[in-house]
């Protein structure tokens, strides 16, 4: 691994844009009220829930192809909701993963919020499963989960690659209610066309902000548009204003990291 | 310190410690109140992201590089761990299938028949290839190694390439449902990947070969409608798209790094 070039723009940009999104959770953590707009295909998870539960099928969470990181932490802590609603209903997720650490971190996540929904009897250990670290194994695998147990609702959050269509045309076809949602940009397009409602882009980091109404990460998500705003600004400013900027100015900015 | 270490007796001493200082660890953590372990974790999860940008953005090599190399290791240890807690998962599962005669319990008869023979014959072509078998000729493949490879690639491989090509079919289907003409935003797909299918193929390209190559009419060559629509619409939309979720990834790490996001290790208990 590199160290950080100081003579670029990407250290200084990286520091302030940590720095504005942290100043968002502290305004939040010192009571600013915040607001986030409507996300209908996170309203949608509980239409899911209840619907799964009616026709007292189980649902399906896949937490995506990824190890340890960032989406897949975004994706269990999306799950753990799910399951706290599904625990008010005592019905049934099954979570298959890929990678044998985020079984771990999973399986506890699922079995605290069973116990938050007020049903801790209802978790069942075997419904975590490891299919296999293979990418069409593992697609293979989740294809006869969602056959044999008939699931009526899948919710497919986190890092996709080329299975996410194989995944969610055939709940399509099952005829289950699909909410997805995934920062992987190619697998998009594919979500879109077979699931009923998909989450895109950087609202897949606002989904536990929107579920849990928490100030504090309601305000990390204020310090996030603050940084869009900011960036998209500075991208704009500096391309009408290039032909006036001195050289070492445009050199600073464009030099690759 | 973190130089290897030579000696192989040293080595198993040092091997036999670690596990029996992991084990305790384990059993003071367990033993201990939810709110120490809460605690535990929350100290550990910041000092390793603070590790990590720390190392990075101190110029060149700091006095943080050295330790890289053997956090790197010790993520693999643990990693290493937890496959056969996986293991575990898979064999309680497909064991408990077979015992209660579910109805799908000759699915679990295969895995349990695929993992013995591959998990045999992969460590008896990596340790023992000639084990019970004449030994192989010139040029040939000792008996467990055929076997792997008969295995791999005459097996593994081909089931996975046939998952894969199912894709082929599966995006037929959902253009189908996607390109129905219900609405515009339907309407102007449909013209937009018809566009783009017939930039991409022969017959494309010969359907308008007789429009100019130059001025404002090539424009309605496929060719070029299709690739003035892939890199003047679909890039700049799916930058769009990466930037916005970019910044998001940059908060949601900063949220877990600070334990702020509670939902998920931490838990509310």
């Amino acid at each position: 691994m590199e160290h950080a070039n100081w003579n670029t723009i990407y250290p200084y940009l990286v520091w302030t844009l940590t720095a504005i999104i942290g100043l968002g959770i502290l305004l939040a953590s010192l009571g600013k009220k915040l607001h986030i707009r409507r996300l209908p295909a996170i309203d949608a998870i509980e239409e899911a829930v209840g619907r799964a539960t009616e026709m007292g099928r189980p649902m399906l969470f896949v937490p995506g192809l990824a190890g340890v990181d960032v989406p897949t932490f975004q994706a269990i802590a999306i799950a753990g909701h799910v399951a706290r609603l599904a625990a008010r209903y005592r019905s049934r997720i099954i979570m298959p993963v890929t990678d044998t650490v985020i079984l771990t971190m999973a399986e506890q996540v699922l079995r605290e919020a069973y116990a938050e929904g007020g049903a801790p009897d209802a978790f069942r250990p075997e419904d975590i499963r490891f299919l296999s670290g293979e990418q069409f194994a593992f697609a293979s695998g989740v294809v006869g989960l969602m056959n044999r147990e008939r699931v009526a609702a899948n919710f497919f959050f986190g890092s996709f690659a080329a299975e996410s269509l194989i995944l969610a045309e055939t709940g399509q076809a099952l005829g289950a209610i699909q909410i997805a949602g995934t920062p992987s940009t190619l697998q998009i397009p594919f979500f879109i066309a077979a699931c009923d409602f998909t989450v895109i882009g950087e609202e897949y980091y606002a989904v536990t902000a929107y579920l849990t109404r928490e100030p504090i990460l309601l305000g990390s998500v204020w310090g996030q548009d603050v940084c869009r705003i900011l960036l998209t600004s500075l991208i704009f400013t500096t391309t009408l204003a290039q032909k006036f900027l001195p050289e070492f100015v445009i050199n600073f900015l464009t030099k690759a990291g | 310190m973190l130089a290897p270490i030579q000696n192989p007796a040293l080595n198993w001493v040092l091997v036999a410690g670690s596990l029996v200082v992991s084990i305790l660890i384990l059993m003071v953590l367990h033993s201990s109140p939810p709110y120490v372990r809460r605690w535990v974790i929350v100290g550990i999860t910041f000092l390793a992201g603070l590790y990590v940008p720390l190392e990075f953005y101190i110029p060149k090599h700091n006095f943080l590089t050295i330790w890289r190399d053997p956090i790197g290791d010790l993520m693999r240890v643990l990693s290493g761990f937890t496959i056969g807690l996986g293991i575990i998962n898979l064999v309680i599962v497909h064991g408990r299938h077979i015992l209660q005669r579910t109805p799908n319990f000759p699915f679990s008869l295969a895995f349990f028949v695929g993992f013995i023979s591959m998990t045999v014959v992969g460590l008896l072509h990596r340790y023992k290839p000639e084990l019970w078998a004449q030994k192989p000729g010139a040029g040939e493949l000792a008996f467990w190694s055929a076997a792997n490879k008969v295995f791999f690639e005459g097996m593994l491989l081909p089931l996975t390439s046939t998952v894969f090509s199912l894709l082929a079919f599966f995006i037929v289907s959902a253009a189908y449902r996607a390109f129905r003409i219900r609405t515009l935003e339907a309407s102007l797909l449909m013209v937009a990947a018809l566009i783009v299918m017939l930039a991409n193929v022969p017959i494309g390209t010969w359907l308008t070969s007789w429009l100019p190559t130059e001025g404002f009419l090539k424009w309605l060559r496929f060719e070029n409608a299709g690739l003035w629509l892939t890199t003047q619409i679909n890039a700049p939309a799916m930058r769009g798209i990466l930037f916005g979720a970019a910044v998001g990834s940059l908060g949601a790490a900063l949220r877990i790094w600070l334990s702020i996001e509670k939902s998920f290790a931490f838990g509310g208990q």
